[in-house]
C-alpha cells in the first residue's frame, strides 16, 4: 500500500509536482509565476525534488534569455501518484 | 525513496490536494494555442494530402519532388506552431506535439487516412476538383481533432500531458517522408 511520501508532502512541494504533471516540460518562470513563490523558494524545492530524482532540468534560450526548463521524471510521476493515492485513503478514513 | 509515516491533520490532506489542483488547472487555463493555429493546421493537412495523392499518382520524378514538398509545408507548419506555443506559454506539451504531427487518437487517424485514400484515388482517376475537396475536408476534420483535443486535455491535463517527445516525432517524420518516397517509387 502506497504511503505519504515526505519529500512531496509539504504543501509547496506538492504543488510543483501536480503542476508539473499538467506538462511535460515547464520553464522556471512559468512555474514561479503560477505557483506565486519567489525564485529562492521555487530554487529550493527544485533542489530538493531533483536531489531525489523527481525532477531534471537543463539549460535552455527563450527569445533570447537563457531559461532554466524543468520536468518532472517518472520517479517523480509515480511518486506522485502513490502520494495522491495515500490523502485520499486518508481522506477516505476520516469521513 | 524511502518512505516514513508523516503526522498528518485530518484536514490538511483535503486543502493539499485542493490547492495542488488550483495550481495545476491555473498553469493549464493559461495556456494559449498560438493564434491561426487551426486554419493554418487544417490548410497544411490539405497540402500534404492533396499533394502526396498527386505524387503517388504521378508516380514520377516531379510528383514525388511536389509530394515531398507538401510532406516538408506540413512539418513547417506544426513545428512552427509548437514553437509558438513553447515561446508563448514557457512550457511543453508532448500531447499536443502528437496531436498536430501525428494526429494521434482514434478519429485524427480515421479521418486522415479516409481522406488520404479518397484524395489518392480521386488523383488515379484525374478527378483533381475531389482531390481537392477531400484533402481540404480532411484537413479541416483533422484540425477540428486537435480542437477537441485540446479541450479534453484542458479539463484533465494530467491525464493527457503525455505524448511522443521531440526526438521521436522527428524520427517518425523522416521515416514518413522516406514512406512516401518508397510509394512513389514502387507505384
Amino acid at each position: 500500500m502506497a504511503e505519504l511520501d515526505p519529500l512531496i508532502h509539504p504543501p509547496a512541494r506538492l504543488q510543483v509536482v501536480t503542476t508539473l504533471s499538467a506538462v511535460s516540460e515547464a520553464e522556471f518562470a512559468t512555474l514561479r509565476s503560477v505557483l506565486e513563490v519567489s525564485d529562492s523558494v521555487l530554487s529550493k524545492h527544485i533542489s530538493a525534488l531533483a536531489d531525489a530524482g523527481y525532477v531534471c532540468s537543463r539549460k535552455g534560450v527563450r527569445a533570447g534569455r537563457r531559461t532554466t526548463w524543468i520536468r518532472l521524471t517518472s520517479a517523480g510521476r509515480e511518486a506522485l501518484r502513490e502520494h495522491v493515492a495515500a490523502l485520499r485513503r486518508l481522506i477516505d478514513v476520516v469521513d | 525513496m524511502e518512505s516514513m509515516p508523516v503526522q498528518q491533520d485530518p484536514d490538511d490532506p483535503r486543502s493539499a490536494l485542493a490547492e495542488a489542483d488550483r495550481a495545476r488547472q491555473r498553469l493549464a487555463a493559461g495556456l494559449r494555442l498560438p493564434t491561426g493555429l487551426h486554419p493554418a493546421l487544417a490548410a497544411a493537412v490539405a497540402v500534404q494530402v492533396g499533394t502526396a495523392a498527386y505524387g503517388i499518382a504521378a508516380q514520377t520524378a516531379a510528383g514525388l519532388v511536389v509530394a515531398l514538398a507538401g510532406a516538408a509545408v506540413f512539418l513547417g507548419v506544426a513545428a512552427l506552431a509548437l514553437h509558438q506555443f513553447r515561446r508563448v506559454n514557457g512550457v511543453r506539451v508532448d500531447g499536443l506535439a502528437s496531436q498536430i504531427v501525428l494526429g494521434a487518437g482514434a478519429m485524427s487517424t480515421l479521418v486522415y487516412m479516409g481522406a488520404f485514400v479518397a484524395a489518392t484515388w480521386a488523383a488515379f482517376e484525374s478527378r483533381w476538383w475531389l482531390v481537392a475537396a477531400t484533402a481540404a475536408a480532411g484537413g479541416v476534420g483533422y484540425a477540428f481533432c486537435a480542437l477537441r483535443w485540446w479541450h479534453t486535455y484542458r479539463q484533465d491535463p494530467a491525464a493527457h500531458a503525455g505524448g511522443a517527445s521531440p526526438r521521436v516525432l522527428g524520427v517518425l517524420a523522416v521515416l514518413a517522408c522516406l514512406g512516401l518516397v518508397a510509394l512513389v517509387a514502387t507505384g
